[in-house]
């Protein structure tokens, strides 16, 4: 079966990636990019980047522009679906999803509407071992966003590691460690996909403690 | 030693539907063995059994119901979830209806159970095919609007769950495996 990925470019939809690649064939990646950070339903993912990540892997992309409310949401992924079918002929979608009900019953809703086959292979993951997982197995993973206390400004553009887990792990009590939830996102700039790495060469902290954005001005592809 | 049966065509469907009722086993401290829907099963040589669901397009299981038929022969526990749900109900001579069901509803306890809470709960539902009305081999112990959400086998322990208790009711998993 052929399948397109829901792509943001961070840790849980690349790590969807690898197991829709190790079973399935994968097609292309799809991304949605909202207006703003307050989407319902997507991540605010920078689309130069993600569109490097695409050429990293050697795996066609779709991006478009979705609104942020539910419905103007909905009907992009509607929009952007039906082009992954017509264009690469997909028969699937794969997503990141992991706990959320709100955003894995909409996107179950839309592939049953299309006639698409709807998998979720991070379903009700233990965060804490998904984030160990994509350690194990060799993502390059850079924290981009930090939305909220306790997480401080400090952490954008450290590594996801296992001394990072470690400090996810202890604030459980206070956010989602998987920042499923937006507490925080995450950039990757190589997997074991991925042919070339992306290599950050110009980029800026902007906001405030608890609440700012690592702004990648510019990045490229080196080799591994 | 929990006989976990998959009905997923696909593998990486297990990750989704059987991945998340392996780890509640093992947390409850049981070991578990894992056998496809169309693979030939004892079902006697284990004391309970576990039939979980899967993705919302996949009916490849209704096609090997016959293998499950010498359940009603089996003297211990089985749970159906969602398509294991849709399984035990064929087995015992139910029709299913046409319903669309995705996302979180509110299940109404009718009938005092081992399972689940009395009054009501909210689940998580992701199936295209449920009862509506039961026979009288099975009997109903909980609704989502007018469809049959959770069912007894009479005179058996064998329970069927039309929405996912992985997601939101952990627990019913737990007491089954407690029985």
């Amino acid at each position: 079966m052929r399948v397109c990925v829901l792509y943001s470019g961070g840790k849980d939809s690349n790590l969807a990636l690898l197991k829709a690649w190790e079973k399935l064939e994968v097609g292309c990646l799809v991304t949605l990019i909202p207006e703003s950070e307050d989407s319902y339903l997507f991540h605010y993912p920078n689309v130069s980047l993600v569109e490097l990540q695409s050429e990293a892997l050697g795996i066609p992309l779709i991006a478009d522009s979705s609104p942020d409310d539910e419905e103007g949401s909905l009907k992009a992924l509607y929009r952007v679906l039906r082009k992954a079918m017509e264009v690469y002929g997909i028969e699937g979608v794969v997503t990141g999803a992991i706990r959320s009900t709100y955003q894995a019953s909409r996107f179950q809703k839309v592939c049953w509407d299309l006639g698409l086959w709807c998998f979720n292979p991070l379903w009700l993951r233990d965060e804490i071992s998904l984030l160990r997982e994509v350690v194990r197995r060799g993502f390059e993973v850079v924290f981009t966003r930090v939305a909220g206390y306790p997480l401080r400004k400090s952490l954008l553009g450290v590594r996801l590691d296992e001394s990072t887990v470690g400090m996810l792990e202890s604030l459980k009590h206070y956010l989602n460690p998987s920042g499923e939830g937006g507490e925080y996102e995450t950039l990757v700039l190589d997997m074991p996909l991925f042919k070339k790495r992306l290599r950050i060469l110009e980029s800026e902290v902007v906001g405030v403690d608890y609440d700012a954005t690592l702004i990648i001005r510019r990045a490229e592809l080196i080799g591994k | 030693m929990i006989l976990v049966v998959s009905t997923c065509r696909f593998p990486l469907s297990e990750e989704e539907f059987v991945r998340p009722i392996l780890e509640l086993v093992e947390r409850a401290g049981h070991r578990y063995r894992v056998r496809r829907y169309y693979e030939e099963v004892e079902f006697e040589e284990y004391p309970k059994v576990i039939v979980c669901g899967t993705a919302l397009r996949d009916l490849d299981y209704l096609n090997y119901v016959e293998s499950f038929r010498r359940l009603v022969e089996y003297d211990g526990d089985v749970l159906g979830i969602c398509a294991g749900y849709q399984i035990l109900a064929i087995v015992y001579g139910n029709s299913l209806s046409e319903v669309e069901k995705i996302g979180v509803r509110r299940v109404k306890v009718i009938k005092r159970n081992p399972l689940t809470i009395e009054g009501e709960f909210y689940a998580y539902f992701l199936h295209v095919y449920a009862l509506k009305e039961v026979n009288e081999r099975l009997e109903a112990l909980a609704l989502q609007d007018d469809e049959i959400a959770m069912f007894k086998v009479v005179g058996k322990d064998f329970y069927g769950v039309s929405f996912h208790p992985e997601v939101l009711n952990r627990e019913i998993v737990e007491r089954f495996l407690l029985l």
